[in-house]
């Protein structure tokens, strides 16, 4: 949870629409269409903020408590992870 | 912006898809292309079909044809509208798509999907309420005018099956051929023979209910992204890796205005989603 998360250049093309983000895995073709909180929680991967922290900023602008969005950003980031689009630094 | 570079496209499509007849290669870059395969480069198209057909196209040199056997009356005008003509688009700029149009108040109105899924049908019944037709099975799209998608006017006849003949009541005309079992068709309220911008594409589904949504973003790119020729041919003529073809669907989304139409797929349905279309597309303003 603490280490920085970076999106994996390289692996991926993505291209934005007025509220979805569309990435392309580039070796296996795949699409992911991220909207809603998956969007904002690609959009927070900068290779500076960690998972903690994505958690915290994202509780922040919902005004939600970090317990209530730890779960979907967790399997959000499983899910990338998985497809190898975001490595843990 | 006018039409000019439209019907520039429309006279190099027909200068280039000029046909010869003369020798033709069986390798392409050096790598042999078998009977009922292809190859395509940035400059070149090379087909041999399973009958012992070989089209060979190079840019700015026209389509040669090499007849080997001889082959079913017709067979060498399917080929030669179909692969080859996509090819040679391709490999011009323009964009091919696997679509049927009509036209209407100027403007075209398209309709794209699998093979099968009614795009023909569809079109062709529109000519009852008197749309001409503007292209079937192939729609190519002219990008390089920023303020406008043109389309270049249907280059191959229309080509119904037995029961979409009787759906839409089109003229029956010769059979098309062993190829494909289907007949050619007149369509009902003409053709039109001149680009025209694209008014709307819209891809065809199958649905319990009838009717139409715009498609944006993931969706959209996903119902662009076509495995069918047309679609391969300009990843192949322009060498776009994944990334590459990423980046051209996403400027295709970005300027084509989509929609998805659903609507049951039976006999007993088929004048109401008729009449459905037809009202969309007298609907739309241009």
């Amino acid at each position: 949870m603490s280490a920085p998360l970076r999106k994996a250049e390289g692996r991926f093309s993505e291209t934005a629409f007025e509220d979805e983000v569309v990435v392309m895995q580039l070796d296996s073709g795949e699409f992911f269409s991220l909207t809603g909180t998956a969007r904002d929680i690609w959009l927070l991967i900068d290779g500076r903020r960690s998972a903690a922290e994505i958690v915290a900023t994202l509780a922040a602008v919902f005004a939600c408590t970090e317990s209530e969005i730890a779960g979907d950003v967790a399997d959000f980031l499983a899910q990338m992870t998985e497809a190898q689009l975001v490595v843990a630094e | 912006m006018s039409a000019v570079s439209a019907l520039a496209a429309l006279a190099l499509m027909r200068r280039e898809t000029e046909l010869r007849v003369g020798p033709v290669a069986r390798a392409l870059d050096g790598r042999s292309v078998e009977p009922g395969h292809y190859r395509i480069n940035r400059d070149e198209f090379l087909l041999w079909t399973d009958t012992g057909l070989g089209f060979h196209y190079r840019r700015s040199c026209g389509v040669t044809l090499d007849q080997t056997a001889p082959v079913p009356a017709g067979e060498i005008e399917l080929w030669h509208h179909g692969s080859v003509y996509a090819a040679i688009a391709a490999l011009n700029g323009l964009v091919p798509l696997h679509a049927s149009a009509v036209a209407h108040n100027g403007q075209v109105h398209a309709f794209a999907g699998p093979s099968g899924m009614g795009k023909s049908t569809l079109a062709a019944g529109l000519g009852r309420n008197g749309f001409p037709l503007f292209c079937d099975d192939t729609l190519l799209l002219d990008l390089s005018d920023p303020d406008a998608v043109w389309c270049l006017p249907g280059h191959k006849r229309l080509k119904l099956c037995s029961d979409a003949l009787a759906l839409t009541g089109a003229a029956a005309q010769e059979h098309v051929g062993v190829m494909i079992d289907k007949v050619y068709a007149q369509p009902l309220a003409g053709v039109i023979d001149s680009p025209l911008p694209l008014a709307a594409l819209t891809f065809l589904a199958d649905g319990p209910n009838l009717g139409l949504r715009p498609v944006t973003g993931g969706e959209q790119l996903s119902l662009l992204n076509d495995d069918h020729y047309t679609a391969d041919y300009v990843v192949l003529a322009r060498g776009l890796d994944r990334a590459g073809r990423m980046a051209h669907l996403a400027g295709l989304a970005a300027v084509l205005p989509t929609g998805l139409l659903t609507r049951p797929r039976s006999n007993a349905a088929f004048a109401d989603g008729l009449a459905f279309v037809a009202a969309q597309v007298r609907g739309r303003q241009p």
